[in-house]
């Protein structure tokens, strides 16, 4: 027998690409179907277990998007009402004057007018193995931080994603979801916010805003953007301001 | 030929791995679709929305009587002025520009709390429904906010000290409730932070109006739509 006849063959260059990316696409097929499996295996829960539950909040949501309509409604009636009664009456007149102060003042009335604009959404990156994936999402205390160095920094009016904050206005985090005033908001969060000249630099240099949430956005990436802008248009608020549990102690002239 | 079919697998294999990758983040991203909340998180949400909704239909019901009262009062006349006035005295109390009288809940601080810790405990309390609130005899408004200043906290340029008193005009029993459950925001204070807080209720607490300017100046009125 010649030597020739026991050597094996030598594979040719091109069967050892075709192997290469046979194996390679063998481990990206089997990854991508224990993808496509846990979506379906979760989707199935999601659909038996918790869809009571999701459609509950969502007829909530919608019920109390009815009445948000209905309240705003509302007030403009009553404004309407007031502006009519100033033209019959110098004691209406004035005291509607104050009223409209007090609405501007309270955070009631739409405004406009030169500020800041802040976006900031969950971080882009793959978490790595054994980090906390919470890390890597916006937080209700991200918000709260930059909510509280704007004001810090002399901003006069505030929205978050078209809720207008007001005095008795709460950022609240349930899970990783995030309740202002009455909204369930997601990211991209956008943050408004109207206040004299050199508010965004007052704001990116307050202690509020870089002792803790610029360092989460530098390590864990989340995104983030913001720069002055003007002709801001911010809403009134939509929501109650009545007092079930207290009296207003106010003297009111005329 | 051979470069072409290399070329076409290797596209291949980047196109799956950037399916793959896309697939990956979705996995890991917070679910904002309703959905796919975890139960837990959802049950919160219905109870969370739930009161707030209840807190609007009050709200919507009371200005629907103020709109039948200026009706009846035919918008002019003393009547209507009257109405008017109502109107003034509750949104100058919401805004923080006048006192307001009633019950709810007093929480007694004393430790090192800082301008987070301070602020949190603020943000409980609104979030528990609070309807005004004062940090001794300094009124909280949408713009007053706890931060450290030279030698103290500081809020609205009023030094606060190492023992103050929260006032909260409210529901006493949710208030309460909602600072002292377990995992609550005092739990969470006292164990991080060097601090005692001590809440009690009160049928008789009187929050002060502000004494900071809060009227906008860079901010002007735009027209509703």
């Amino acid at each position: 027998m010649s030597l020739s006849a026991v050597r094996r063959p030598r594979p040719s260059p091109r069967a050892t690409w075709g192997i290469t990316i046979a194996g390679a696409l063998g481990i990206i097929g089997f990854v991508g179907a224990a993808q496509w499996n846990s979506s379906v295996e979760r989707q199935a829960f999601t659909s038996s277990a918790q869809q009571v539950l999701a459609d509950q909040v969502l007829e909530l949501e919608a019920e109390q998007q009815q009445l948000r309509e209905d309240i705003a409604e509302a007030e403009a009636e009553v404004r309407r009402i007031q502006e009519d009664a100033t033209s019959s009456s110098a004691a209406l007149a004035a005291l509607n004057a104050q009223l409209e102060a007090a609405r501007l003042a309270a955070g009631l009335t739409p405004v406009s007018g030169s500020g800041v604009v802040v976006e900031i959404s969950d971080s882009n990156r793959i978490v790595p193995p054994g980090e906390n994936p919470a890390s890597y999402i916006v937080l209700v205390d991200d918000l709260r931080d930059i909510v509280t160095a704007l004001w810090a920094s002399g901003a006069e009016a505030i929205e978050i994603d078209g809720e207008r904050l007001v005095a008795s206005s709460s950022i609240y985090g349930v899970g990783a979801s995030v309740l202002v005033n009455t909204s369930f908001l997601s990211p991209p969060f956008r943050i408004e916010a109207v206040g004299a000249d050199g508010l965004l630099d007052r704001f990116q240099s307050h202690p509020a805003f870089t002792g803790r949430v610029a360092q989460r956005i530098e390590f864990f990436g989340l995104e983030y953007a913001a720069a002055a802008t003007d002709g801001l248009e911010l809403p009134a608020f939509v929501g109650t301001t009545r007092f079930r549990w207290g009296v207003p102690v106010a003297e009111v002239t005329p | 030929m051979s470069a072409r079919i290399a070329q076409l697998s290797l596209f291949a294999v980047a196109l799956l791995i950037g399916i793959l990758l896309v697939a990956q983040l979705r996995s890991q991203a917070r679910p904002t679709e309703i959905s796919s909340l975890p139960a837990q998180e959802l049950s919160q949400l219905i109870d969370t929305l739930s009161e707030r909704n209840r807190e609007l239909r009050t709200g919507l019901a009371d200005l629907r009587e103020t709109l039948r009262e200026y009706r009846v009062a035919g918008s002019q006349g003393q009547s209507a002025l009257e109405v008017s006035r109502e109107d003034l005295r509750r949104i100058t109390a919401f805004g923080g520009l006048a006192a307001v009288d009633g019950q709810g809940l007093v929480l007694e601080v004393e430790g090192q709390l800082d301008a987070i810790a301070l602020n949190d405990l603020i943000n409980e309390l609104r979030n528990a429904a609070a309807e005004a609130i004062a940090v001794d005899d300094i009124r909280i408004t949408h713009r007053s906010v706890a931060v450290q200043g030279p030698t103290s906290l500081v809020i609205d340029g009023v030094e606060v000290g190492t023992q103050f008193t929260i006032s909260a005009i409210g529901d006493p029993d949710g208030l309460l409730n909602a600072m002292e459950r377990p995992g609550g925001i005092i739990a969470q204070l006292e164990q991080f932070i060097q601090a005692t807080i001590v809440a009690r209720q009160s049928d008789d607490i009187l929050v002060p109006a502000t004494e900071a300017d809060i009227q906008p100046t860079a901010a002007e009125a735009a027209i509703a739509e």
